[in-house]
């Protein structure tokens, strides 16, 4: 591969790792790219296979871009190459950490929250009531499926949850 | 029949939110014991706000929080990525069912969610907007 080409390919190839729901715009490109430069589509894929392997046990394992390079080099791609190979992966390293944090497992994760508060105004009970009440609606990812959780506050407990709120938010900033 | 008397007359005195012993007088027949009607009108006067009290605390509502905890972890490793340090934030909500409809026997189920810090700074800000909503309501 030439080096003109060398380059067109690694950028299909990051488009790729930073877009990886794209996979049908990565197949795409990727036979754009066999048929422009007259390379059958088979053997490409495999090459690009074996090439997708090093940024990510790169990621996995926080690699630098010195270390990219060196493992390039060892695999037996020429100097310029892999320079190239660790100079994109340095400006894409930020994106591509970010999207693995992000697939890391989360319990019962947050995904939404809804509110509304009223006042109750009478009940078989009591004819004249005029209390405040704070209806929370959380939306949570249970595995793959979407489960609404409905509370209620009374004041006293709403304001002595945003207090415990404001709280974890502190802590969350001294760690990171 | 005594005592259906004496729950029908509670009843009504909470529901109607009598406060005044003159309010709860008047409600007595004409020719009653005169000490007997000041008696049970003390009485009833004293236990009325804790009588109020339980009718609000029962109504029917909504699952209701109870109780609320929070610990923050700090993920090292996943299979993703070998070592990290991300902070987030774990919650449990302990939530009772609608206490009419459990009787005696209140069904208190625990609730945990994970929040990571962009999704607690949203929450926060939802919140703050809620206090800023009451304020608004409390100062009118």
């Amino acid at each position: 591969l030439s080096s003109q080409q060398f380059s067109a390919l690694t950028e299909v190839l990051f488009r790729f790792l930073t877009e990886p729901k794209e996979v049908e715009r990565f197949l795409t490109q990727l036979s754009d790219f066999a048929t422009m430069n007259k390379i059958s589509l088979g053997p490409l894929k495999n090459i690009v296979k074996s090439i997708l392997l090093v940024p990510n046990g790169a990621l996995k394992r926080n690699l630098s871009s010195e270390q990219v390079r060196a493992d390039f080099i060892a695999l037996g791609l020429s100097e310029e190459k892999a320079s190239y190979f660790a100079e994109q992966w340095k400006m894409n390293s930020p994106t591509l950490t970010r999207l693995a944090v992000g697939q890391t497992l989360m319990i019962n994760q947050l995904i939404d929250m809804e509110w509304k508060f009223g006042v109750t105004a009478g009940s078989s009970e009591l004819e004249k009531v005029g209390s405040i009440f704070l209806q929370l609606k959380l939306v949570i990812k249970k595995g793959s499926q979407l489960e609404n959780v409905y509370v209620e506050l009374t004041l006293p407990q709403f304001y002595s949850f945003l207090h415990e709120m404001e709280r974890v938010k502190t802590s969350l900033e001294s760690f990171s | 029949q005594l005592v259906s008397a004496l729950h029908n007359l509670t009843r009504h005195v909470v529901y109607r939110g009598l406060t005044r012993a003159e309010d709860i007088l008047c409600l007595f027949p004409e020719n009653f014991h005169q000490n007997l009607k000041n008696l049970l009108t003390k009485i009833i006067l004293e236990n009325i706000s804790a009588w109020r009290n339980e009718a609000q605390a029962s109504q029917i509502s909504l699952p209701r929080l109870v109780d609320m905890d929070w610990r923050v972890d700090i993920k090292t490793s996943s299979d993703s990525i070998l070592r990290m340090a991300v902070p987030t934030c774990l919650l449990q909500l302990k939530i009772q069912e609608d206490a009419a409809l459990c009787g005696n026997n209140p069904v208190v189920s625990a609730l945990t969610v994970e929040l990571s810090k962009e999704t607690l700074d949203t929450m926060l800000e939802g919140l703050g907007r809620i206090r800023d909503q009451l304020s608004a309501v409390a100062n009118k």
